[in-house]
């Protein structure tokens, strides 16, 4: 074995990247975004993600419903929707602390990944379950009430905390509840508007953009750094 | 001096089992110190206003209609009960989640006692939550002069509802210690709660009662008025919530890491002893019938609970007759007063006419509203009774399009009055009946016009809609309200007899 293949840089010149440099960055990226997943568990979430398309596919095929009016019948679909939204919001959650924070220079990026990944990803499973037919309002709905609620569901975590991000989906179902009983009209509660209702529309997209720009951000509320319930 | 006396004195040692107690109260200040629930609270109490009670301010102030939708539908409990779930099933999970399970195993208390310490912690924080939400929200009601008493047994059944969900709660995150324990066992028990709501609306009778969310023969008037609130329901319900807290907490003890052979076996006779619980309620609920005073369970009920509320009667004058009510309807009193008189001047002097009106108490019906003859006239100095109960009452109406208006109440006392007057009972009457009572009606200032919507908005359910107020019977009430007042008096005066008997055919009005 000789040195004689081997080239001297010229000097001053910047040296080009070697073969194996971008390999090495993908896979370290790679690496770096499975364990953030995995941190997250976010395998247990796209399972439970495929449960409640289960669970809204058998609702749709064999008619669960909500004695009452065309409001009451998209109750039970609303109700798993919020639960898809509460798992997303539940991925937030780290164990880390500020470790993460000081070191994790692409922290805010995974973040935001992630959380739109899954939003996407929750959104095909229902739009899968909703297959089975007779879904109230359609698939234009289920991805309004399905982004807005995710939006909640991160402002929540930011707020209380990754572990406590399922409240916020939860209080504000129970907010809808009350005005489909009672016929509310405001776009903020867009799940009890018509699914080609544009107020409706647009603060399910302000809701959930604020969710992502708070999460990314900010990230979710931490133990270790601020009083919290989940400590 | 003897070998044995001159033995020193030994002195016993403090027995271990004193320090017990103690002990595990300090374990349950630092798990009420350290426990998530506080940290909900403000979440829980806004829904609680928003979703129990401002709903419930649009009806009238009488508890059993103010508390229908927040007790009587258990919108108290969903909106309590499934945080609690997530919030117990976090707490549950925490020693797994943390890789402490094996650590928390080896120290000298059983592990299912440390656990229960931690359920007992949550269920407190919770519970205290219901029942301060509860009483504020009653003390706020007593502000307001709401009439009747509170329904407490009512109170009772959530504040076991929320036992209940953090027990099983507890024990979703004692077996699943994930970060999704809490969302799950949250969301499961929302929809646990829709699920009973959807069976508990289309079941009035049978082994459905013991759902929460069942107001079927639970919450009619005058419950907690005339009458005090029946505890058989609620008592099976209390069985079956709290059953199912028992169980749910003995599954916390079954697994090897709980404790010994012995705690383990009490954990599963705790298991069992829950199960049967919440079956025996079940079966006790499935053996329930309705009665005048709402659902009565034969192997439960009391036959104290059937004495009538006592009470000093509100009365006042209408046209000369004394009108008394019930206390917690004295506000209605002038609009009962103002809704008689005219009646009452058309018909005073004649045979059979009211000496005095009194309120009597509603009765119950199968569903949801009352049924019967909201008037009757009878008795020996004849006594005008009135079920006010079965009517919606001037002002704010929960489950109307809009509130009740004095003159739309007015009007259809006015018509029951008639009804009762002319003897045509819950029925429509004989076309000679039908055609005095429209005259009388007509009296006392409702258009001929207005009376057939007037006499359809009183049936219950819908019907057919009201026509135009033409035909042989307005012919004759045409006739009879044309004559001057004191011939139509003279002519009820002779005829009135054979009108109540319905005899009188239209041809033999004036």
């Amino acid at each position: 074995m000789t040195t004689a293949g081997l080239h001297r840089p010229v000097p001053g010149s910047v040296p080009p990247p070697a073969a194996g440099t971008r390999r090495d960055r993908a896979a370290a990226g790679w690496r770096l975004a499975r364990l953030y997943l995995v941190s997250r568990r976010v395998p247990t979430a796209l399972a439970l993600l495929a449960g409640l398309g289960a669970l809204l596919w058998a609702s749709l095929h064999w008619h669960w419903n909500i004695a009452g009016g065309a409001a009451a019948r998209q109750f039970i679909p609303l109700t798993i929707q919020t639960g898809a939204a509460a798992v997303i919001a539940v991925t937030t959650y780290g164990p880390f602390g500020e470790p993460e924070r000081a070191a994790g220079r692409w922290l805010p990026w995974l973040r935001l990944g992630a959380a739109v990944a899954l939003t996407a990803v929750a959104f095909g499973a229902l739009a899968a379950g909703a297959a089975a037919g007779g879904m109230p309002g359609g698939t234009l709905s289920l991805l309004r009430n399905l982004g807005g609620m995710a939006g909640i569901g991160l402002l929540a975590a930011a707020v209380l905390g990754g572990a406590f991000g399922w409240t916020g989906p939860m209080a504000y179902l129970l907010i809808t509840e009350g005005a489909l009983a009672h016929g509310s009209a405001t776009p903020w509660v867009w799940p009890a508007r018509p699914p080609h209702d544009r107020g409706g529309a647009i603060c399910a997209c302000l809701v959930l953009a604020a969710g992502l720009v708070v999460i990314t951000v900010r990230g979710p509320r931490e133990s270790g750094r601020e009083s919290g319930p989940a400590s | 001096m003897t070998a044995a006396t001159a033995a020193p004195v030994r002195h016993r040692t403090p027995r271990a089992t004193s320090a017990i107690p103690l002990t595990a109260a300090r374990l349950l200040r630092t798990e009420l110190r350290r426990n998530a629930m506080p940290w909900i609270l403000p979440l829980i109490a806004a829904l609680f206003w928003f979703d129990s009670y401002r709903p419930s301010t649009r009806t009238a102030p009488l508890y059993v209609l103010r508390t229908f939708w927040n007790m009587g539908q258990g919108h108290t409990i969903i909106d309590i009960g499934p945080f609690v779930a997530g919030v117990a099933a976090w707490m549950g999970s925490r020693d797994g989640r943390r890789g402490l399970a094996d650590l928390v195993t080896a120290t000298a208390r059983p592990r299912w006692a440390a656990q229960l310490a931690t359920w007992a912690a949550t269920a407190i924080w919770a519970v205290a939550a219901y029942l301060v939400f509860v009483g504020v929200m009653f003390a706020w009601y007593a502000h307001q002069g709401v009439g009747g008493t509170p329904p407490w047994w009512w109170v009772a059944v959530g504040a076991t509802a929320v036992t209940a969900f953090s027990a099983a709660g507890f024990a979703v995150g004692a077996y699943w210690p994930s970060r999704f324990a809490a969302p799950v066992a949250a969301f499961a028990g929302f929809l646990a709660m829709a699920m009973s709501s959807q069976t508990g609306f289309s079941h009035i009778s049978g082994w459905a009662l013991i759902l929460p969310t069942n107001s079927n023969g639970n919450f009619q008037a005058d419950s907690g008025i005339f009458y005090p609130w029946l505890p058989d329901l609620p008592v099976a319900r209390i069985m079956f919530l709290a059953g199912i807290a028992v169980a749910a907490l003995g599954l916390t003890g079954l697994p090897a890491r709980a404790g010994g052979p012995w705690l383990r076996r009490a954990a599963a006779v705790v298991t069992l002893a829950g199960v049967a619980s919440a079956a025996i309620a079940v079966g006790l609920a499935s053996t329930a019938r309705l009665s005048a005073h709402g659902m009565v369970i034969p192997a439960l009920h009391d036959a104290a609970s059937d004495a009538p509320v006592t009470y000093t009667p509100a009365c006042g004058r209408a046209a000369g007759v004394p009108v008394c009510l019930n206390p917690a309807y004295r506000r209605w009193l002038p609009d009962v007063n103002g809704a008689l008189a005219p009646v009452l001047a058309e018909v005073a002097g004649l045979p059979g006419t009211p000496a005095r009106a009194t309120q009597v108490a509603a009765a119950y019906s199968s569903g949801e509203v009352g049924a019967g003859q909201v008037i009757t006239l009878g008795g020996h100095p004849p006594v005008l009774r009135m079920s006010l109960g079965q009517l919606d009452m001037p002002g704010p109406c929960g489950f109307c399009d809009e509130p009740v208006a004095t003159k739309q109440f007015a009007d259809q006392i006015r018509l029951g009055f008639a009804q009762a007057f002319v003897g045509a009972g819950n029925g429509s009457g004989s076309p000679g009946q039908q055609a005095v009572q429209a005259a009388l009606l007509r009296g006392a200032g409702i258009p001929f016009a207005a009376q057939p919507k007037l006499m359809a908005t009183t049936k219950n359910g819908p019907g057919p809609p009201p026509g135009p107020a033409t035909g042989p019977v307005y012919a004759a009430a045409r006739r009879l309200a044309t004559l001057p007042a004191a011939a139509r008096h003279a002519w009820l005066a002779a005829h009135l007899a054979a009108l109540r008997a319905g005899r009188l055919t239209l041809k033999e009005l004036p």
